[in-house]
């Protein structure tokens, strides 16, 4: 293979990560939601600790974005709405990662 | 309680600023959809085509500061508590272009006021990390949110006792560009006022493209620009572009 060739595949290579980059961003931006007046990232860390403090708790409180500390009264209805924006962007992050494959990733 | 988004917009002997407010609203529009209040000169006004019901607010900006060695009418945002006609505000740069609603939300939390402390390089260059352009870190006042209440307005008044001492600040904090900017105004304000220890912030980064990225088109989805002979676009996410030149765009 010619040194050409392997310059542009270098240069795929380069634009597609900056593009997955910019991707994952726009996923960490998305994946903020606000409930009960506060602000909460819907990320695993979240998911996993509401999902386990709900298996022994009606009500519990959490910390928000800003370290402040909020109770959730309603753990099934803040769960089913974590887990729905955390799957949204990592769906629409999927679909991303599909064109970067048929480019030639 | 009311909601509505206040935008600020003055044409310079450089810059046609309407053009970008044309593109601007029409995406408030489409995303955000709450009522919009624009602060500018009768001057400006002239020129912006019509763009349905919007409420305009005529002032004269105060001049003298200046970007580049070029005229930059931005120091009016200390204005906003008392311009805006709004319970809860949201403050937005004519150049930040909501693709998404993502900051509809913020106008319902409980938080009196809220600014981003973070900008992401869109080109993957890491052009803002501003911590080594001063002792203070700053905040990006392109985008903040604020209610009318107490703690707004304090807020306010000491974002106007910091501009009208903004030479002795800038000393003391070593801030390297000597011009007035906002996001340093703001940031010495709220660190001030929160007692040096901290304050509340939106918790994402501002996506924004350097002002050497060029912009080639721009769509109700998206944005594409080019930059060292290579092109890239982003899609369903919002955008500050620093690059003025998007008004011809």
């Amino acid at each position: 293979m010619d040194i050409g060739s392997l310059k542009k595949q270098s240069d795929l290579s380069y634009d597609i990560a900056v593009a997955k980059r910019n991707a994952l961003e726009k996923a960490h931006a998305r994946q903020i939601i606000v409930y009960n007046e506060h602000i909460f990232r819907a990320d695993p860390q979240t998911i996993c600790l509401v999902r386990t403090l709900k298996e022994t708790n009606d009500t519990f409180f959490v910390l928000d974005t800003n370290s402040n500390p909020v109770q959730i009264t309603d753990p099934t209805g803040f769960l089913s709405k974590l887990i729905e924006r955390n799957q949204e962007t990592l769906n629409a992050y999927h679909q991303t990662q599909q064109t970067f494959t048929k480019k030639g990733a | 309680m009311s909601q509505g988004v206040l935008l600020f917009c003055f044409d310079t002997e450089h810059t046609r600023y309407h053009k970008i407010l044309e593109k601007c609203v029409h995406l408030i529009r489409r995303n955000i959809k709450l009522e919009i209040t624009v602060i500018t000169n009768y001057a400006t006004f002239k020129k912006i085509k019509p763009l349905g019901f919007i409420n305009y607010k005529f002032i004269e900006p105060e001049l003298g500061n200046t970007k580049l060695g070029k005229e930059w009418n931005n120091v009016d945002r200390h204005l906003a508590y008392e311009l805006s006609p709004y319970d809860t505000t949201l403050v937005m740069d004519i150049d930040y272009f909501c693709f998404t609603d993502n900051l509809l939300q913020y106008l319902d939390t409980g938080y009196d006021f809220l600014v981003p402390d973070q900008a992401y390089d869109l080109t993957d260059r890491d052009t803002f990390d501003e911590r080594k352009w001063s002792m203070i870190p700053m905040v990006w006042a392109t985008v903040f949110i604020f209610k009318k209440s107490e703690k707004s307005r304090k807020i306010f008044e000491m974002i106007k006792y910091v501009k009208k001492y903004y030479r002795y600040f800038n000393a003391m904090y070593r801030i390297y560009s000597s011009n007035l900017r906002n996001d340093y105004v703001f940031a010495i304000a709220l660190q001030q006022l929160g007692g040096f220890v901290g304050y509340d912030k939106f918790p994402f980064a501002l996506s924004t493209l350097p002002p050497d990225c060029e912009i080639v088109e721009m769509t109700d989805d998206g944005i594409a620009w080019t930059h060292n002979d290579q092109i890239n676009f982003i899609e369903q996410q919002d955008v500050h572009v620093l690059n003025k030149e998007v008004a011809d765009v």
